[in-house]
């Protein structure tokens, strides 16, 4: 008797951390993945790929890119969504029915197809468009000026327009994740912002700068966030487990560079850290400026995209062009105390070829099987966290040119 | 919110009683009211060595266990994947005084060092962090892993009740003081790799969590623990040998461990642990 009478003792915490009430009903309600499906997808697409698209926490206008003369109508499509959830097409009148999986979608003359998700717990619900765009026929010359800006519709940040190939239209940068860190910054505080009037013909330029993330930043070791601008996804999900992952570098693009031409402005932070905040001696910060070129599908007909990690070194790079820097004999990045870029605090244009160390196939180019990446950043090791805050790289009128 | 309820049992831990626990010889009317033979014999062997309506003290050394919990336990906790104690040492002394042969009160001072360890899956669990005026909130889905140690004294006010010869019972308030608290953790994916961070809202920007860079409780959230708890003990004496009782109690707060002010924990916790051990009589 005595024994059960101290082991009830022992046993109540257990008992009370035990008892797991019952499951609530999930709140979310996302689309995940989008799939068109079509019996053959090489006619209307550029890559049998493209016919799948996951779809990123943020994104709620999905777009499919299918060749310029192919006309699209109905198609059945599969949406992929949040478990629990339910989804309704909304029909232009506004009357919603509930969509089943498989079911023909109208995409004929780049019509929006709107669609509802209703989480189970039917408190929460988003809002979602599908549409199947022509591919616009891109010009072998590119001039981007950063006139064209707004903020993102959280209010909290800059966004700025881009040429059409790219993805959706947009530059984008790191200050989706910068808004996570800094909750109290406002739009000129971010890395990456407009500078009015501040180019150097007096329009507006681009101001990268790089900032420190504050507290939330030294818990998850991420100090600074470069100020940056370069065309793909950056899927902010991935900005904490895997920072270079959530960079989806490059856009398919059907002409061969050459030749890049922009006018860059820098202005040094005084204390290059290593990632841990550090101050290292002897290491000056330095911009970054390349322009990318790879063929974005394997062998087997993988995708292929470029991320932080590998966009300078990917076997699939077939052109590059970069502002110089020291490097290792191994080829990778060398700090060093006396940089070579020649980025000075004067507005200045530097013209960067493009170097080719692999054929470019005409016909794979017309068919979008090469992609185009253009990087900048005010640290140019900010990927890794490591750069000076207060490094300012201004940029403006970038042109392109292509064979 | 509690300072009121602290208060009273500050005032209720100093009774002039316990300047009367020490040893009182009974007096010859007491004497004769007991019998000596029988079931009374055993009354007075067990009872207190200066008879049946005196007092004494108990020293006790236990080991403690249990957990700092909200209660009941929020849906958003879907399974308790680990759990073990922290520390779990407590060393005390009673005074103690009987009225007459079933009743008596006892104060005491027990130290402890307690705490524990646990892995929890939630799903929804909704965070607020604020750090230097910066602020970081959603719905976490995914491991949450809390460790708190807590180092400190508490104090019971206990009515005793001898339900035999061997057996005492007691019940009463307590309060306890701590010199020293820990409350730290982290958040990652769940053994199926599901973690991730709403923000601000169920259809908020989703940030992914992973166990090879576990995000860490800020460190200050053991600032923002309450130097003071109040609650209700429950125990047994079991009187083993002339002078050695086995014992068992439990501490149940009633009081929640964070400052009303603290809103990075959306549920009140309160500080639930058993004690069992050995105490040498007096």
């Amino acid at each position: 008797m005595n024994k059960s009478f101290i082991a009830a003792f022992a046993v109540v915490p257990f008992l009370l951390t035990s008892c797991v009430l019952d499951e609530k009903e999930n709140t979310e309600c996302d689309i995940e993945e989008v799939s068109l499906h079509l019996e053959t997808p090489s006619d209307y697409f550029y890559h049998d790929y493209d016919t799948l698209k996951t779809v990123i926490s943020t994104e709620s206008d999905i777009i499919f890119i299918i060749r310029s003369y192919a006309e699209i109508q109905s198609v059945p499509t599969t949406l992929r969504i949040t478990s629990g959830a339910t989804v309704y097409a909304v029909s232009e009148d506004g009357t919603e029915k509930p969509f089943i999986n498989g079911s023909a979608v109208d995409y004929s003359d780049e019509k929006v197809n709107k669609f509802r998700v209703v989480s189970q717990d039917k408190a929460w619900s988003r809002n979602y468009s599908i549409t199947v765009r022509h591919d616009k026929p891109s010009e072998g010359y590119l001039f981007i000026d950063f006139e064209s800006y707004y903020l993102d519709p959280s209010g909290k940040y800059y966004v700025w327009d881009g040429p059409d190939f790219f993805n959706d239209g947009t530059w984008k940068n790191g200050n989706p994740g910068f808004k996570i860190c800094k909750s109290s910054a406002l739009p000129m505080d971010y890395p990456s912002t407009p500078a009015i009037g501040a180019g150097p013909d007096g329009s507006d330029c681009v101001k990268l700068e790089t900032c420190d993330t504050g507290p939330f930043g030294r818990m998850a070791n991420m100090r600074l966030a470069s100020g940056s601008m370069f065309n793909g996804i950056f899927d902010v999900s991935n900005a904490l487990t895997n920072p270079l992952k959530a960079t989806q570098l490059g856009s398919p693009f059907t002409h061969k560079p050459m030749q890049m031409r922009i006018w860059l402005r820098y202005e040094r932070g005084s204390v290059f850290q290593d990632r841990n905040g550090v101050a290292m001696d002897n290491v000056l910060d330095e911009p970054d400026i390349y322009l990318v070129f790879y063929r974005n599908e394997d062998a087997s007909g993988n995708k292929i995209v470029l991320d932080g990690s590998d966009v300078l070194t990917n076997p699939n790079i077939v052109g590059l062009g970069r502002l110089p820097h020291h490097v290792n004999p191994d080829g990778s990045d060398q700090l060093s105390n006396d940089p070579i870029h020649g980025v000075t605090d004067q507005w200045q244009e530097f013209t960067i070829p493009v170097v080719y160390t692999a054929e470019v196939d005409p016909t794979i180019l017309e068919n979008k099987g090469y992609s185009i990446n253009f990087g900048s950043a005010s640290s140019w090791q900010g990927g890794y966290f490591m750069g000076a805050v207060g490094s300012i790289l201004y940029m403006d009128n970038i042109q392109v040119f292509c064979e | 919110m509690n300072n009121k309820v602290i208060l009273i049992l500050l005032l209720l831990l100093v009774p002039s009683s316990l300047l009367q626990a020490q040893s009182v010889p009974p007096t010859p009317d007491q004497k004769e009211e007991l019998p000596l033979k029988g079931d009374g014999g055993s009354w007075q062997k067990w009872g207190p060595t200066t008879g049946l309506n005196g007092g004494g003290f108990i020293v006790r050394a236990g080991y403690v266990i249990g957990g700092t919990t909200p209660l009941p336990l929020p849906a958003e906790v879907r399974k308790i994947n680990e759990f073990s104690p922290r520390g779990g040492i407590s060393l005390g002394i009673d005074a103690y005084r009987m009225f007459n042969r079933r009743w008596g009160v006892s104060l005491g001072a027990h130290f402890f060092w307690e705490g524990f360890h646990t892995s929890a899956d939630v799903k929804n669990y909704y965070v607020w962090l604020e750090q230097e005026g910066e602020v970081t909130k959603g719905y976490f889905t995914g491991t949450n892993v809390t460790n708190t140690e807590m180092w400190g004294v508490t104090l019971p006010l206990l009515a005793t009740f001898r339900i035999s010869p061997r057996w005492n019972v007691s019940f009463g308030p307590y309060m306890s003081y701590y010199f020293k608290q820990t409350f730290t953790g982290e958040v990652y994916d769940n053994s199926d790799g599901i973690g991730y961070l709403r923000e601000d809202t169920p259809v908020g920007t989703k940030i992914l969590m992973s166990r090879e860079k576990p995000t860490s409780y800020p460190d200050d959230f053991a600032d923002h623990m309450l130097p003071l708890n109040a609650g209700i003990e429950v125990g047994f004496d079991w009187k083993a040998l002339r002078h050695m009782n086995v014992f068992g109690k439990l501490d149940w707060g009633m009081t929640n461990i964070w400052s009303s002010s603290f809103e990075a924990i959306s549920f009140k916790m309160y500080p639930i642990y058993a004690t069992i051990g050995v105490a040498y009589r007096y």
